[in-house]
């Protein structure tokens, strides 16, 4: 509590709060940035599904979506934490925000286990017409994973104080 | 056009009054229930258009037919559309009187109607065409037009929330 308390007190996270601009358009960024980053990572969920573009194989796709996959996911962390600075006491008083984190680390936890197991062999079954129960269940979870933080992200902005 | 704006604000009215425009307005939870949808078709409709248009611009999957990327994107594309189209009506008439006179939502419809038309007319053309049938330049521009309009209709929705400022934007 006390490091929120120190970040609520810092220069620049006044700056977050009184500034009528900063926040409008580090929203707009993080909102933006959801069509590079969650768009890939939803058609790539759905890849592993059979269900998005089954024809291609998956390491082309991971080949060609990653640099926009990881760009798009240092956006959101950046502006993320930059929204989160500007009011860091309330933001963690809610209980949406604890989820998100937790829901974060698990999608997390997600790819690296996918990365360590079936990610490591994708030559195996990249060309298999279906894609082994285990990449669907990988797919599954990061899917209903994501949901879960888009929609604790949106109860935050309802449970926060009005600024 | 009078008779269009009086039409128009009649069907806003009609809407706000509505029990969809109603019910949502009264709930707690199904304003940022229905928006959960807007912002999961947001992600999958930026993707695909992103995805399509890298691919026009020589970015993203070089050396294949920019068609059958276009083929495979088409049906998330139009999909995540209609869900757009579906949600963001319901949450348009929780307050339909107040989008009808909001600059920032006329905006978002004009950029919208363009998106749509010049995505399924123009741009659907020039991805299917094969390459060497166009000059690469069209194609570029083609991608950079279709990008920069459904970036402005973005832009105008984000503009909504904060020229109404009430409640969560």
């Amino acid at each position: 509590m006390s490091l929120l308390a120190w970040l609520h007190d810092t220069a620049f996270s006044e700056m977050m709060r009184d500034s009528t601009w900063a926040e409008p358009i580090v929203e707009t960024i993080h909102v933006l940035t959801l069509t590079v980053f969650l768009g890939f990572v939803l058609l790539l969920d759905l890849r592993l599904l059979d269900l998005a573009m089954p024809r291609r194989r998956i390491s082309v796709l991971f080949e060609q979506l990653n640099p926009g996959l990881f760009g798009g996911f240092a956006v959101m962390v950046v502006t993320g934490v930059l929204l989160f600075s500007a009011d860091p006491i309330a933001f963690y008083s809610t209980l949406f925000f604890k989820l998100k984190m937790i829901m974060l680390l698990l999608a997390g936890l997600n790819v690296l286990v996918f990365n360590f197991t079936l990610g490591r062999r994708l030559a195996d079954w990249d060309l298999d017409p279906r894609t082994p129960w285990g990449a669907k269940a990988a797919g599954i979870v990061s899917l209903v994973l994501w949901v879960g933080i888009v929609a604790a992200g949106r109860g935050i902005a309802y449970a926060l104080p009005p600024p | 056009m009078r008779w269009l704006a009086a039409e128009l604000l009649a069907f806003c009215r009609w809407c706000n009054g509505s029990f969809f425009g109603h019910g949502i307005r009264d709930s707690v939870w199904l304003f940022p229930f229905v928006e959960i949808f807007h912002l999961l078709a947001l992600g999958l409709l930026g993707g695909t258009v992103v995805i399509l248009n890298l691919s026009l611009l020589g970015f993203r999957f070089r050396g294949e037919p920019v068609a059958a990327v276009a083929r495979d994107v088409r049906p998330w594309m139009i999909g995540s559309i209609v869900v757009m189209l579906v949600s963001g009506f319901l949450l348009f008439s929780t307050e339909a009187v107040k989008m009808y006179g909001s600059p920032a939502f006329q905006l978002k419809m004009l950029f919208l109607l363009l998106a749509i038309l010049f995505t399924f007319t123009v741009h659907r053309k020039v991805t299917m065409l094969e390459e060497g049938h166009i000059a690469p330049l069209w194609r570029k521009l083609a991608a950079v037009v279709c990008i920069a309009l459904w970036a402005a209709v973005a832009l105008g929705g984000r503009a909504i929330g904060y020229v109404n400022s009430s409640g969560a934007s």
